[in-house]
């Protein structure tokens, strides 16, 4: 899965977002929901299934972003 | 970084400089160097030319060869320093400036070894008590006391860090947060990495009060080469920030130990790539940085255990590790010193990915401490380092709310007092130096002195 950012109304929800983006809840990770990354932009974040980025309407102003593995700093191996 | 110049002055110079009973100095070789910091206690010595027997090639050692050290034939070496962030110009426009300059070598640190992963601990936490001047901090009321403190990690064990300090630790059950799908109860979650980070954190603020975001337990769904717990994280932060603004603004303090990062490439987009975390300012993780920096928090990031002497075997980057949010402006990104104040030799070194300066300050790892991985193993890692200072931050955040020292500010006060490890203030080993208490103290009082 990937992360995916979308701008959207203040207080927006999961279910806007996905209707925006035109996702169904297989290609979505609901468990994650929506994560409002910058409230002065009202920028949110989801998790979408990697084929469902190739269906979304590029007019729909999205940004697609690694959702990379993160691992602790110690003790070194 | 610290260079070797090899000059090839006039020739009584040579003559005087090789002469042992002709006592020669730095200035007497060269008065000035641009953009060099030549160190003038450093004696010049005289490097004999190998000549080659009649015939012979002039640029083979492999050969019967005498050393001259003639007037003609030698030249004189000097010691200097150049500013990281001006070596590859500097190293191309010195021959060209000075017709006299042979060559710029490199003068690498010689230390008897490193610590490095696998080796004992270099004393104790009560030696790094000692070392961040708990004491001192503790009789100016700096003791972390209404502090939140943020430990973003595999979760914390509150028992076990009680156990071995016998002291009260309190966790902040309400604002703490789990990932999705990540079970557990704040403060009760398996002795491990989050609990060494924690114990490390309360060395300098043993007050404070913790949130535990137990993020690097989470598995998210996925599958792919691009899944990954780096959204858990922008999630974990974007709660934080509620906790935030939560807070009173006059009294506003939140401090954030991370002790984790991304190991490999290839768990990312290409760099140039605009979704790319590594090397990109606008990925949702490094904005959601800069907007709680910007809100009041303090965000501290370990540096990483990729360092060129005894790197983690997992690190992938082929240079430049501290990448991301390690490398973000607005942290503090925390290299590691052993208690003797040598760095590990794990400790990643810079330049930074999004921003070169990096890391900022070093501060103590490699010591027995929390014996989260046994009673013989030391809390070891930048991951170890990273909390210590954080337990600095905290400390000082008791009496010196976002309001009254900014973030920026007091990331800048660490940098300005540490203690420096090269002559010009900075470099790609140790950042500014080693987090120096006593200092941040003296420069506390002052401040306050010009307030009232």
């Amino acid at each position: 899965m990937v992360l995916l950012t979308v701008r959207l109304p203040s207080r927006a929800t999961l279910r806007q977002a996905m209707r925006r983006l035109g996702l169904s809840d297989e290609e979505v990770d609901l468990g994650y929901g929506l994560v409002l990354i910058d409230p002065g932009q009202d920028l949110y974040a989801l998790r979408v299934t990697e084929a469902a980025v190739a269906r979304i309407d590029p007019q729909a102003d999205y940004g697609l972003y690694a959702d990379p593995k993160i691992e602790p700093y110690g003790p070194p191996a | 970084m610290r260079v070797l110049i090899q000059l090839r002055p006039a020739p009584d110079v040579v003559a005087a400089v090789a002469d042992p009973d002709v006592p020669t100095t730095t200035a007497d070789v060269a008065d000035d160097l641009p953009g060099v910091a030549l160190d003038r206690s450093f004696v010049p010595v005289a490097l004999p030319r190998p000549v080659p027997a009649a015939g012979g090639d002039p640029l083979s050692l492999s050969q019967a060869t005498t050393f001259s050290l003639s007037a003609e034939h030698a030249s004189v070496m000097l010691r200097g320093e150049i500013s990281d962030d001006e070596l590859s110009t500097r190293l191309s426009l010195l021959p060209a400036l000075r017709s006299d300059i042979v060559g710029v070598h490199a003068d690498p640190v010689i230390e008897s070894s490193l610590t490095c992963g696998g080796d004992a601990p270099v004393g104790d936490w009560h030696d790094v008590e000692r070392l961040m001047r708990v004491g001192d901090l503790r009789a100016e009321g700096l003791d972390g006391s209404g502090v939140a403190l943020a430990v973003v990690d595999t979760g914390v064990n509150a028992a076990h860090i009680r156990q071995r300090t016998g002291r009260e630790v309190t966790v902040d059950a309400g604002r703490s947060w789990n990932p999705d799908g990540v079970s557990g109860r704040p403060g009760e979650f398996r002795v491990d990495h989050g609990t060494m980070c924690a114990f490390d954190a309360l060395i300098s603020a043993p007050r404070a009060s913790l949130i535990d975001l137990p993020v690097l337990l989470s598995r998210r769904p996925g599958g792919s080469a691009m899944d990954g717990l780096l959204s858990d994280a922008v999630a974990a932060f974007a709660h934080l920030r509620t906790v935030l603004a939560a807070q009173p603004e006059a009294t506003r303090s939140l401090v954030i130990s991370n002790s984790w990062g991304s190991f490999s490439p290839r768990w990312d987009f290409p760099v140039g790539h605009p979704g790319n975390y590594s090397d990109n300012a606008a990925h949702p993780f490094n904005l959601i940085v800069s907007s709680l920096e910007q809100a009041g928090a303090d965000v501290l990031f370990a540096a990483g255990n990729c360092g060129r002497d005894c790197r983690d075997r997992r690190c992938a980057y082929p240079d430049r590790p501290i990448s991301g949010a390690n490398s973000h402006p607005r942290v503090l990104s925390v290299g590691g010193v052993d208690t003797s104040g040598a760095r590990v030799g794990y400790s990643s070194q810079g330049p930074g990915r999004l921003t070169p300066r990096k890391p900022d300050v070093c501060s103590y790892t490699h010591f027995s401490g929390s014996w989260a991985f046994g009673v013989d193993q030391p809390d070891s890692g930048t991951s170890t380092a990273c909390p210590v200072a954080a337990g600095l931050v905290a400390a000082i955040r008791t009496r010196w709310p976002a309001s009254r020292l900014s973030p920026a500010q007091l990331r800048a006060l660490l940098r300005r007092t540490a203690d420096e490890r090269g002559d010009l203030g900075f470099d790609y080993d140790y950042g500014y130096g080693v987090v120096n208490v006593a200092r941040v103290l003296s420069s506390l009082r002052r401040q306050e002195a010009r307030v009232a």
